[in-house]
């Protein structure tokens, strides 16, 4: 893998849309089962954490243990989801029910597939986090227009972790193996990269690791977003996202292109 | 190349890490024509199929499908032709009907010609009363058929069938057998591989046995039967005990002979007389039979028991 291959622009065609498809018309066929998991299960961490331990804490960082708490979990939310999606849901279709191998029968190739596949784990991903905040709309945890400009943030954290998992799923040898990527990785971000709590209260060592979280610089991004944070900031979060992301995607592209043709 | 001809095949080769699958294949299809890839498990016909739809890299060698370079028009060479795996690969999220209308998304057909298309592969292939059932309750030779459809929805123009009745009970294969006998009263160009020598021997214009990675021999069956079997084949069982000594007494009058544990085949030429052979041996089980394509594969391949 040469540095050059990783900043490379994919090429693809409308192939890609039809992967896309086909996971949307799944999608559509169960998505009573998808919302008990991708919107019930966050408003249900909201309620808990935000009213329930949020109610013994006054104050954190000027605003409240909720008002801290929401955008974390919006993109806590779009990390968790795009990524289970490109490991077990891809893993899947790469493998046991060989969907990846049907489709390569066809004019679509690896590269249509790839791009996809990370497309639409990116797209279920912040179809949770579009389910999350209409509920949080309606308990009146949203009160002004700052959503619609963390939104687009939201999304690049789908991707982001989409293209992470795809990067998983070309590694894995079976199931089990994505419970390192879980465990190790996937859940200690979830709880360290400024979460739960500011990151100020991590010892310094520990807060310079948290830095190289993209969970991070995602849920730093929105909530500076959502509650007055400086412009540039805002930027130099984003754009550490982007550059991750760029990066991970030639990555699933080149390995997962290696899988399918052999 | 002439226009008749659907593939092109020169000094094909396909390496993998650890074997060589594919050691150098040559070989002329013609269009129209029913031509299948024989022999036993590892011999390189899957690999040499997967080259051809495009599937599986080339190592190297030169490979034409209608007119196409494999290596570069793999787009293009796949929109022509219908491929059926061996593992059906359907996709068990959708119900029967879907999976022809989703692979039709795939293959560009616009969505009312794709659900014309599909309603009448789907009677064709006796499916019809199944298509909202999920694939996953269907036998495996609904799962088959239905794979054969799915392989059949871009009208194409070559159609390739790995293993197309392999695990299949006996009626399930008939009709799919009979199936293609109707598709090639068509006139499509079929390629197939099979374990199954009787089935090829009927169905194929020309067959390859291939071993090794290597073609052995190509040709009609008839041709290859009569010319490396002979008119008839004088079948018997011995002993351990007798069995060199009958075997001296053929060699002696010019007959060949394949073995096989006790059981001995003797290959009756055209110029040579059944009956002269019989009158060298003496055993309880003798009988005389036509010969298939099945001896031509034992004496090409041997009859070692095969490990993938």
């Amino acid at each position: 893998m040469r540095i050059s291959e990783l900043f490379t622009v994919p090429r693809f065609n409308d192939g890609a849309i039809k992967v896309w498809r086909r996971d949307f018309l799944y999608f559509k066929k169960t998505w009573l089962v998808s919302l008990f998991w991708i919107v019930l299960e966050p408003v249900i961490y909201l309620g808990a954490m935000g009213f329930g331990l949020g109610a013994f804490v006054n104050n954190i960082n000027g605003m409240s243990y909720i008002e801290f708490f929401f955008p974390a979990l919006l993109a806590t939310t779009a990390m968790l989801v795009a990524f289970f999606e490109s490991t077990y849901g891809n893993y899947t279709k790469l493998t046991h029910q060989r969907t990846y191998a049907t489709i390569m029968l066809t004019r679509i190739g690896p590269d249509e597939i790839v791009a996809g596949e990370l497309l639409w784990a990116a797209s279920k991903g912040f179809f949770s986090v579009l389910g999350v905040t209409v509920v949080a709309i309606f308990f009146g945890l949203i009160e002004n227009y700052k959503i619609l400009l963390a939104l687009p943030v939201l999304f690049i954290i789908s991707c982001l972790f989409s293209c992470i998992g795809m990067i998983f799923t070309s590694i894995a040898r079976n199931y089990d193996s994505f419970i390192y990527s879980t465990s190790g990785l996937i859940v200690p971000m979830s709880l360290l990269s400024g979460t739960y709590f500011p990151l100020d209260q991590l010892p310094t060592g520990l807060r310079y690791i948290a830095y190289l979280s993209p969970l991070t610089h995602g849920v730093a991004a929105v909530r500076y977003i959502l509650h007055e944070g400086s412009l540039s900031l805002i930027a130099t979060h984003i754009a550490v996202l982007l550059l991750t992301t760029w990066i991970c995607m030639n990555i699933s592209f080149l390995r997962i292109r290696k899988k399918l043709l052999k | 190349m002439s226009s008749n001809v659907a593939i092109e095949i020169k000094d094909l080769r396909k390496k993998y890490e650890d074997k060589i699958a594919v050691d150098g294949i040559n070989l002329e299809i013609y269009k129209g024509e029913c031509f299948g890839l024989l022999g036993p498990n590892g011999a390189g016909k899957t690999t040499a199929m997967k080259m051809m739809y495009c599937s599986a890299l080339i190592t190297s060698g030169e490979l034409y499908i209608l007119g196409l370079n494999a290596k570069k028009n793999a787009r293009e060479i796949k929109s022509r032709i219908g491929v059926v795996p061996q593992e059906d690969g359907l996709d068990p999220d959708f119900t029967v009907l879907e999976n022809l209308l989703v692979y039709a998304t795939y293959n560009n057909i616009p969505k009312e010609e794709a659900h014309l298309r599909s309603q009448s592969l789907l009677r064709l292939m006796r499916l019809d009363e199944y298509q909202d059932r999920s694939v996953e309750t269907l036998s495996g030779g609904m799962k088959r058929r239905l794979a054969i459809a799915r392989g059949l929805i871009n009208s194409p123009d070559v159609v390739f069938l790995d293993e197309p009745t392999t695990g299949l009970d006996p009626q399930a294969r008939i009709w799919i057998w009979d199936f293609f006998k109707h598709l090639k009263s068509e006139k499509s160009t079929i390629i197939l591989t099979t374990h199954y020598m009787e089935e090829a021997e009927q169905m194929c214009d020309r067959v390859a046995i291939m071993d090794e990675g290597k073609i052995l021999v190509i040709g009609k069956p008839r041709d290859l039967i009569a010319e490396l079997i002979g008119k008839e084949v004088v079948e018997f069982d011995t002993n351990p005990v007798d069995l060199n000594y009958y075997l001296g007494r053929l060699r002696a009058e010019g007959f060949a002979y394949q073995v096989i544990k006790n059981t001995v085949s003797i290959l009756v030429k055209e110029s040579q007389d059944g009956r002269q052979a019989i009158n060298l041996i003496a055993s309880d089980k003798i009988f005389i039979r036509k010969p298939t394509l099945n001896d031509v594969f034992l004496k090409l391949a041997g009859h070692q028991l095969r490990d993938e």
